[in-house]
């Protein structure tokens, strides 16, 4: 069995969204709910300063906390790493959303589209989606299954690669397995670029970015003040 | 209509193969439909036009089509009364009535004066659309056609010197091949514009392989963020920058690709004492020196054994020098200390950066490609809006492409590329084929280009009778005139024999995206009759007098969107793809496109003649693939017979509708065409003073003073208003940039790309650095107030931000809509066009480039904190 885990290098994403774009199509995500996000964050000072953008989604935790704190066990990590919600046994009480540390998750309010009337699109996309439950990036669990059923590998054929990661512009993102040390997911986490968000943090997120490698250059100042 | 597709019992679901239409570069898209519905779309893994990614906007595309905000009829306005915030109590119409309406206007303008028709055409796509629509004009008789605000606020000058420069619209760095890279104002591969999608993966293997990025820009924009070095300049003040880094190479250190110059450029062609060439007095053909003979020689003579760049010669009685010794001579005066007192650029940065660029460029190294040599300069000076958008537009892209020119690395390997301006063509057909070609002179003509006119040579200045006045413009593309403070002074001065009494618009919003909206408005309320297909009621329309439910780029033909491939297509080695545009789901309600509107006006109207055979002109289409010329056509017919044109006869529309694309490789002599293309660059522009000295004569007919210091041969920086407002209240130099997420004003409605630029603190906010702030008593997220010398104010929250030049206040792209039809754009950004003065005095005199800067000062608005 496998353990999914994705890469994300800072130093190719510029923080164009498409991920968050890719997702929001992949997934029908209703309004105000955006699995995959990117923010962005300045480092340094003037003129010695970078922005850095930033894609966020839910880490797929060894140790989630939002799994702890689910009464129901609609929350639950599965054999391959998935963490995943399932949503017929999820209550909505929302004890995940304010347990994870990454505000990875969104309770789904109300049935509403992003205008006054559903559009044929979302009434199509959102019927995945159950009112009042909380919803999170699943690694394109569906999509990933479904490619493997058909005898391909996530990470290297698109059609079993979550669609963030097939579609990033700057090809910054990465998929495979984790417990296969030749996978370029292990080669990169190996790589000595890469870092976790919240260091330290006994969740150990199975996503891992790279590191921008931007050297803060003095910002064209030859005595570098 | 959605129970009726609930009721069908067969499961639809496909993949269809199209393009994406939410910007210029059509990248190829696959479209999910299932029963009926558009699902998903993804980019065409098959196509080298965008290779299977997608920029956000791309994907987005979906909410687009869907927004049940769109048109859906033909609407008329019952309230005669037209201005900002005024409703124009739309009716539904049919599309009979609407054509009838139309056409007679049309008819009668025509009789009168077909100059009287006003069209306007968005930037935001180049699809088929826009053929129809500028053919259309050319054939009811009318100069008056029109980009809306992109032009304006992209392309005077960086066009103007990619034209003159690459044979293409714009340029690039050789992603695969470029060591090093300077950008001036650009976020090539970063963002939104030329090829994003796919200059943004070979940007990322670049930074990923080591390239060296300069980025010179106020902001820490998107390039900047990836950059290794960020150069925080004043804005404005690029040119200067540039002609002290030439100071650099030429006087300080000597570094200079002699070779290139010699054979590629003007430089080598005697200059007399006036500022012209000094002629053949049999041939008219420049002359240069051969020092081999010690003889003049035409520049062309096959016997020339070395060019002079250097020294004083005497032709013809007179003394004269090579352009080359000229240029060098006259940058001395831009030391790297003066330009220092003008950018805020240290002066030793300035020399570092131009020795590091002229060590990288390698000169005199080359490579192998595919069994052929050819020069190897690893190094490219790139400009784009950023540098360009000032009142010194074309000086400034004239001097930061010298840059390139001066190293010999213009179009060739791992140097800066010009976007596919030789093709050879499909290897069965031989078609698209185009190169740039010799002027008489031996400069370069462009070979392909976006609509007929050529940027060399430039046109003969006339007097005007163009709105736009283009005819004292001709290195100029987009006028402000159209739309100006001061263009009824001008008209009346230039004599302008007739008004413009109906606009047909497709698509733009120049209410939002050509300058201060209150200027346009006043611009557009005069002309009596407009006729606006869009796809949702904007502040234009809110100026119409009937408005057209136009189609989403899922719902109609396009034929070659990828042809001319000068800005969307990459540059570089890969693969030539063209694709086609094909409705993926039927279309709903009414809609129609803007090209089948033209086509039956022009039908209506009587001169289907005339359009027929414009665009067989446009298309380029010869027998048998010609358009016939006694019958309206279809186009789905002018798609099938310019696909067969170029591709041949078993590859009509039919084959592109199965295949989506076709691709071939590119061949090295293509990419890097230079070093086998007999045309000269001009590194002195002696056409620029000829045709001053002609512009000069025409406005002193007419009593109209226009700045001439911009007409001059050799490059110069001129400071811009901002740069001359000494009131220290004003303190700020305002400016906007491109979103990754927007294409201008025409993304701003999507749902999607709405809530990312929530999500983005620099989307919809004003930023500033925190010692402004700190100095100002204003903290982030305050609401202020941005006003410009002139008064003209907008207000918006603040974006605190340690990435931008302490002097500098930005703000991202054509937002702060307010018009109702757009409620998810409605109030989202702040509208940076407000700040603009839209007149001669802030219009680049060269190429009428508006001057996109403002000095501003800022303070908090009353209500505080939003
Ligand atoms: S799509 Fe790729 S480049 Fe764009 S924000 Fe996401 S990770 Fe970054
Ligand atoms: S990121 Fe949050 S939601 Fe995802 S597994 Fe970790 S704790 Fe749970
Ligand atoms: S892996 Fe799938 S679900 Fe998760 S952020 Fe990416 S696209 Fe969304
Ligand atoms: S770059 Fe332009 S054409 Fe390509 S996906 Fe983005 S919006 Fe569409």
């Amino acid at each position: 069995m496998a353990r999914w885990g994705m890469v994300i290098d800072l130093a190719r994403c510029i923080g164009c969204a498409g991920c968050q774009m890719a997702c929001k199509a992949e997934n029908g995500t209703p309004p105000g709910i955006t699995w995959c996000r990117v923010e962005v964050k300045d480092i340094g000072n003037f003129p010695a300063v970078r922005r850095i953008p930033l894609p966020v989604q839910c880490m797929h935790c060894r140790e989630p906390e939002c799994e702890k704190v689910c009464p129901t066990g609609a929350t639950e990590k599965t054999e391959s790493g998935i963490v995943r919600v399932d949503s017929e046994l999820c209550m909505g009480c929302r004890a995940c959303v304010l347990a994870c540390p990454y505000g990875a998750r969104y309770f789904y309010e109300e049935k509403k589209g992003y205008y006054e009337t559903l559009s044929l699109f979302e009434e199509l996309a959102y019927k995945r989606h159950r009112v009042g439950t909380v919803t999170k990036c699943d690694f394109c669990q569906e999509r990933v299954e479904r490619g493997l059923d058909q005898g391909l590998k996530p990470g290297v054929d698109r059609e079993a690669t979550p669609a963030c990661v097939f579609n990033c512009m700057t090809k910054g993102r990465f998929f495979g397995d984790l417990d296969d040390p030749r996978s370029t997911v292990s080669l990169l986490v190996a790589s000595g670029r890469a870092f976790q968000l919240l260091p330290g943090h006994p969740s150990d997120p199975q996503v891992y970015y790279l590191t921008p490698g931007t050297t803060l250059s003095a910002g064209g100042r030859e005595d570098g003040k | 209509m959605n129970q009726e597709l609930h009721k069908k019992t067969e499961r639809e679901d496909r993949w269809i193969p199209t393009i994406c239409g939410e910007c210029y570069n059509a990248c190829s898209i696959l479209v999910r439909v299932v029963n009926g519905v558009v699902r998903k779309i993804e980019g065409n893994p098959d196509s080298p036009i965008g290779m299977g990614r997608l920029c956000p906007k791309g994907t987005a595309g979906i909410m687009t089509m869907y927004d049940p905000n769109r048109v859906n009829a033909p609407l008329k306005r019952t309230n005669p009364e037209k201005g900002i915030g005024v409703d124009p109590r739309w009716q539904e119409i049919t599309w009979e009535e609407a054509l009838a309406t139309v056409a007679e206007k049309l008819k009668k303008v025509r009789r009168e004066d077909p100059k009287k028709l006003f069209m306007m055409g968005t930037t935001t796509t180049v699809s088929i659309q826009r053929g129809v629509s500028v053919s259309f004009a050319t054939a009811f008789g009318t100069p008056n056609h029109s980009s809306s605000g992109g032009g304006l606020h992209c392309g005077n000058g960086a066009h103007f010197a990619a034209g003159l420069f690459h044979g293409s619209w714009s340029m690039v760095p050789d992603f695969e091949y470029c060591q090093y890279a300077i950008y001036f104002g650009s976020s090539k591969g970063h963002a939104a514009g030329h090829a994003a999608n796919i200059n943004a993966q070979m940007a990322a293997d670049a930074r990923a392989r080591g390239m060296k990025l300069v980025v010179v820009d106020p902001l820490c924009s998107f390039a900047a963020a990836k950059s290794t070095e960020w150069v925080p300049i004043r804005p404005g003040t690029d040119g200067a920058m540039a002609l002290a880094m030439i100071n650099t190479l030429l006087n300080e250190l000597g570094i200079y690709d002699a070779e290139y110059l010699q054979k590629h450029t003007n430089a080598p062609y005697l200059i007399g004492p006036d500022g012209y060439y000094v002629k053949d007095l049999d041939s008219g053909k420049p002359l240069v020196w051969d020092l081999g003979t010690g003889a003049p020689k035409c520049f062309d003579a096959s016997d020339v054994m070395d060019y002079a760049l250097e020294g004083v010669f005497e032709v013809q009685g007179t003394r004269c020098q090579p352009a080359f010794t000229l240029l060098r001579e006259h940058v001395k005066s831009y030391t790297a200390e003066k330009a220092e007192t003008i950018s805020t650029v240290p002066a030793a940065t300035i020399r570092r950066l131009a020795r590091e660029f002229g060590e990288h460029s390698r000169i005199g190294s080359t490579i192998i490609m595919d069994g052929k040599k050819f020069p190897f300069r690893p190094v490219a000076a790139v400009v784009f809006r950023g540098a360009q958008g000032h009142k010194n537009s074309a000086h400034t892209c004239y001097s930061i492409e010298l840059l390139n020119q001066i190293v010999g690395c213009s179009d060739v390997v791992g140097g800066s590329l010009g976007f596919n301006p030789v093709s050879f063509g499909h290897p069965d057909t031989g078609q698209p084929a185009f190169a740039p070609t010799p002027a008489p002179d031996g400069l370069l003509c462009p070979g392909t280009w976006l609509t007929p006119h050529r940027i060399y040579p430039p046109r003969d200045p006339a007097p005007p009778q163009t709105m736009g006045l283009k005819e004292i413009h001709p290195l100029g593309q987009s006028s402000p005139y159209v739309v100006s403070a001061d263009q009824e002074e001008l008209w009346t001065k230039f004599n302008l024999s007739y008004r413009p009494e109906v606009m047909l618009n497709y698509g733009a919003n120049p209410v939002m995206t050509m300058g201060n909206p209150g200027t346009v408005i006043e611009a557009l309320k005069k002309i009596p009759f407009i006729v606006s297909s869009n796809l949702f009621l904007n502040e234009f329309t809110d100026l119409a007098d009937i408005v057209l439910p136009d189609t989403c780029y899922m719902e109609r033909y396009d034929t070659l969107p990828n042809s001319p491939p000068i800005l969307n297509h990459p540059a570089g080695m890969g693969e030539w793809g063209f694709a086609i545009g094909q409705p993926v789901v039927p279309r709903q309600y009414q809609r129609w496109d803007y090209g089948e509107f033209i086509l039956e006006v022009a039908d209506r109207i009587g001169i289907t003649r005339e359009l027929n055979a414009v665009l067989n002109m446009f298309y380029g289409l010869q027998p048998p693939y010609e358009l016939p010329p006694d019958r309206k056509t279809t186009r789905e017919e002018l798609a099938d017979l310019h696909l067969k044109f170029n591709f041949g006869a078993e590859r009509g529309l039919q084959w592109f509708k199965e295949h989506g694309l076709i691709k071939w490789p590119k061949k090295p002599e293509e990419v890097y065409w230079r070093i086998h293309n007999k045309c000269r660059v001009p590194v002195y522009m002696e056409f620029m003073k000829r045709t001053g000295t002609k512009v000069k004569k025409i406005l002193e007919l007419f009593d109209v003073p226009l700045d001439l210091s911009h007409y001059e041969a050799l490059p110069d920086w001129h400071p811009c208003p901002s740069h001359q407002v000494k009131d220290p209240q004003f303190d700020l130099y305002a400016f906007y940039y491109r979103d990754v997420l927007h294409t201008n004003s025409a993304t701003m409605e999507n749902a999607w790309l709405d809530e990312a630029s929530e999500i983005n603190p620099y989307s919809y906010n004003i930023t500033i650095h925190p010692a402004v702030g700190k100095k100002k008593g204003i903290q982030n997220g305050d609401l202020i107030w941005v006003e410009s010398v002139s008064g003209r104010k907008v207000r918006g929250k603040v974006n605190l931000s340690e990435g931008i030049n302490p002097e500098g206040l930005a703000v991202a792209g054509c937002m702060g809509h307010w018009a109702l039809g757009m409620p998810k754009a409605k109030g989202k950004g702040v509208l940076f066009n407000e700040l603009l003065e839209l007149d001669m005095n802030h219009a680049d005199p060269a190429n009428m480039n508006l001057d996109l800067c403002v000095k501003v000062k800022i303070y908090r608005d009353h209500q505080g904190r939003s």
